[in-house]
C-alpha cells in the first residue's frame, strides 16, 4: 500500500508540475465556460419561449437537466476522451524509454502496484477536471431550484468512463516506448469503444445484437444520464478498467522474460 | 553473499549465458570482464531481478532472487548502463523517491540519503534539476541511487562508460571507499578499471566463465612469459636471427628498427637476446622487458592463443 502511495505521490508530482497540466486545465475551463454560458442562454430563451407558449394553452417541459447539463458533461466526455491518452501516453511508455523501469523493476515493488499507483494519478487528475464541471452545477444550483442528484449521477457515469479511458491509456502505454504512438492507441480505443456500441444496430442475430449492447460503453452510459443506477452498468465499467489494468501488469510483468 | 548455479539464459536460438556458476563473498569487490556481447549485462540483469533466467538459480544473501525477489531487491543497489534518472526531478527529490521505493526505513533515510550525496560529491547540485546536469553528474546521481538505500550488494553495469578520464577516476576512488561496506560486483570491459578497484575477476566469453579467482592469480597465469621491445641503431632485417633463438615464441616487426619479442623468462634469456642483438651488428639502442599481465591474458582467454599472442 504504502509503494502504491510513494508512486501515485511521485506521478502527481511530475503531472502537477508539467506545464501540459495547466494548459489542459485552462482550456477544458475555457471551453466548459463558454459552451455552459451558451447552454444557460438557450435554455433561458427556450423557456421563455414556453411560458409565452403555455400562455396560449399549450403545455411543454422544459428540463434544465437535459438542456445544459447532459450538453455540458458530453463536453466533458469529449475532454476525456482526447485529455486522458495525453496525461497517460508518459506514464509507461517514458520511463521505458528513459530507462528508469530498469529502477523500478529492481525495486521491491510489484507490478501490481505500479499499475495501480499510475492508474490512482490518472483518476485523481479525471476527478480534477469532473470537479471544474461540478462547479457550474453549483453555481446553477444556488441560482435556481431543480434537483441536482440526476446531475450527479450522469457526472459519475461520465467520471467512470473517463476511469474506463484511464486504464486502456494506461495499456497503450505500456505497449510501446514512444508516447506519440501510445497517444494515438489511446485515442483509437477511446473511439473505439464508442464505436463498437455504434454497431448494435447494424446487427442482425439477436445473440450478436445482446453481445454488442453489453459491450457498449453507451448503453451503460445512458441509464446514469437518465439518472438511474444499474448494476450491470457498475459492473461493465469496473470490468473494463480491471481488464485493462490486469493487461497493463501482464505487459509489464513480461518485460522479465522477454528482456 | 552472491551465488549464482548453473544460470542460463537464452534470447531465442541465442544462448547469451551457458552455465555460469560463481559465488562472491561479503566486502568483496568482483569485476565481470568481457568483450562486449559477452553476457555481462544479462548475468546483471538477472542477479537484480531485473530478468528471469532461463535455467538455473541466482541467489543473494541466501534468497533466491525469483523466489523471494522482493527480499533480494531491498537487499540491492543497482546502476544500470544508462542512470535511471527522471529528468524533471530535482537531485535531492529523485533520491528521496528512490529511498521510498527501496522501503529505507524512516529513521535511517535522511542519514542514507546525506552520506549518499556526500560519497558522489553531488552536495551542490542536489537542489538541480537533472536534466540541467552534465552527462558526468547525471552518472554520479545514477550511483547515489544505488547507494541510497544502503544495500549490503552494490551491482554496477559499466559504471565509468562515457565519462571524462577525471570523471572515470573519481568513480574508480568511489568504488574503492565503498570496498568494505558493501558486497560490489561490477561489470566492465575495461581491464584497467577491473585492476583499479576490483580484488577478483571474472572473465566471461560468449556466455561462459573462461577464468575466476583473485586478480593477482590471474595475472600469473601466464607468468614466465614477457614481451621485449627492442630497438636498434642501424636499419637492418633481424626478424629471422631472433625466430631462430631458443626462448623467443613469437617475433612481431614493427620497423626495420624496433622489434617485439614474446619470449619465456629463463633468468638468462634477457642477456642471450641482448649479446644476439649487438652481435648481429645492428647496435642495440634500447631493451625494454614488461611481464604479461591482465591485458594479455584477457585477450587469451576471449580472443585466442594465437591473436592474444600476436597482439
Amino acid at each position: 500500500m504504502k509503494l502504491i502511495f510513494v508512486i501515485l505521490i511521485k506521478e502527481l508530482k511530475s503531472l502537477f508540475l508539467s506545464p501540459l497540466f495547466y494548459l489542459i486545465t485552462f482550456l477544458a475551463t475555457i471551453l466548459m465556460g463558454i459552451t455552459y454560458s451558451i447552454s444557460v442562454w438557450n435554455f433561458s430563451q427556450t423557456l421563455a419561449n414556453t411560458m409565452l407558449t403555455m400562455m396560449g394553452g399549450q403545455t411543454q417541459q422544459q428540463n434544465i437537466h437535459y438542456v445544459v447539463f447532459v450538453p455540458h458533461l458530453s463536453l466533458l466526455n469529449l475532454i476525456y476522451i482526447f485529455v486522458v491518452p495525453a496525461l497517460s501516453m508518459r506514464l509507461i511508455s517514458e520511463e521505458k524509454k528513459n530507462r528508469t523501469f530498469d529502477l523500478l523493476l529492481t525495486s521491491p515493488v510489484t507490478s501490481a502496484q505500479i499499475v495501480i499507483g499510475k492508474y490512482l494519478s490518472l483518476l485523481v487528475v479525471n476527478f480534477g477536471l469532473a470537479a471544474i464541471c461540478l462547479v457550474y452545477v453549483f453555481i446553477a444550483a444556488r441560482m435556481f431550484e431543480f434537483n441536482i442528484i440526476p446531475t450527479v449521477l450522469a457526472l459519475i457515469g461520465i467520471f467512470l468512463c473517463g476511469a474506463a479511458y484511464a486504464a486502456m491509456n494506461l495499456f497503450a502505454s505500456s505497449l510501446t516506448e514512444s508516447a506519440m504512438i501510445s497517444f494515438f492507441v489511446g485515442i483509437v480505443l477511446n473511439i473505439g469503444i464508442w464505436i463498437v456500441g455504434g454497431l448494435t444496430d447494424l446487427m442482425d442475430q439477436p445473440i450478436l445484437k445482446s453481445i454488442f449492447e453489453q459491450i457498449s460503453l453507451n448503453s451503460h452510459l445512458q441509464p446514469l444520464i437518465e439518472g438511474v443506477v444499474k448494476l450491470n452498468g457498475m459492473v461493465f465499467f469496473m470490468s473494463v478498467v480491471f481488464i485493462f489494468c490486469f493487461l497493463t501488469e501482464r505487459v509489464i510483468e513480461s518485460v522479465r522474460w522477454r528482456a | 553473499m552472491i551465488e549464482v548455479i548453473d544460470l542460463c539464459k537464452n534470447y531465442g536460438d541465442r544462448k547469451a549465458i551457458q552455465n555460469l556458476n560463481f559465488k562472491i563473498s561479503a566486502g568483496d569487490v568482483v569485476g565481470l570482464l568481457g568483450p562486449n556481447g559477452a553476457g555481462k549485462s544479462t548475468t546483471m540483469k538477472i542477479i537484480t531481478g531485473f530478468m528471469a533466467p532461463t535455467t538455473g538459480v541466482a541467489k543473494i544473501c541466501g534468497f533466491d532472487v525469483f523466489e523471494n525477489p522482493l527480499e533480494v531487491k531491498k537487499r540491492i543497489g543497482y546502476l544500470p548502463e544508462q542512470p535511471p534518472v527522471y529528468l524533471d526531478m530535482t537531485v535531492q527529490s529523485y533520491l528521496e523517491y528512490v529511498s521510498d521505493l527501496k522501503l529505507v526505513d524512516r529513521q535511517f533515510k535522511k542519514e542514507y540519503l546525506e552520506k549518499s550525496l556526500i560519497k558522489t560529491q553531488l552536495l551542490s547540485v542536489r537542489h538541480r534539476m537533472i536534466k540541467n546536469l552534465s552527462k558526468g553528474f547525471k552518472q554520479r546521481v545514477g550511483i547515489a541511487q544505488a547507494l541510497v538505500s544502503n544495500p549490503e550488494v552494490l551491482v554496477l553495469d559499466e559504471p565509468t562508460v562515457g565519462l571524462d578520464p577525471k570523471q572515470v577516476a573519481e568513480v574508480r576512488e568511489l568504488i574503492k571507499e565503498l570496498r568494505g561496506n558493501h558486497t560490489i560486483i561490477l561489470s566492465t570491459h575495461i581491464l584497467s578499471e577491473v585492476q583499479a578497484t576490483c580484488n577478483k575477476v571474472i572473465i566471461i566469453h560468449e556466455g561462459r566463465i573462461v577464468a575466476q579467482d583473485d586478480i593477482d592469480k590471474i595475472e600469473k597465469l601466464n607468468q614466465g612469459i614477457m614481451t621485449v621491445s627492442i630497438k636498434t641503431k642501424i636499419d637492418k632485417s633481424l626478424e629471422d636471427l631472433l625466430r631462430g633463438m631458443s626462448d623467443v615464441l613469437d617475433v612481431e616487426k614493427v620497423t626495420n628498427t624496433y622489434y617485439r619479442v614474446k619470449m619465456s623468462d629463463r633468468g638468462q634469456s634477457l642477456d642471450d637476446l641482448a649479446h644476439l642483438v649487438i652481435n648481429s651488428g645492428a647496435g642495440l639502442l634500447e631493451m625494454s622487458p614488461q611481464n604479461e599481465n591482465l591485458e594479455d591474458v584477457f585477450l587469451k582467454l576471449t580472443y585466442g592463443e594465437q591473436k592474444g599472442g600476436a597482439l
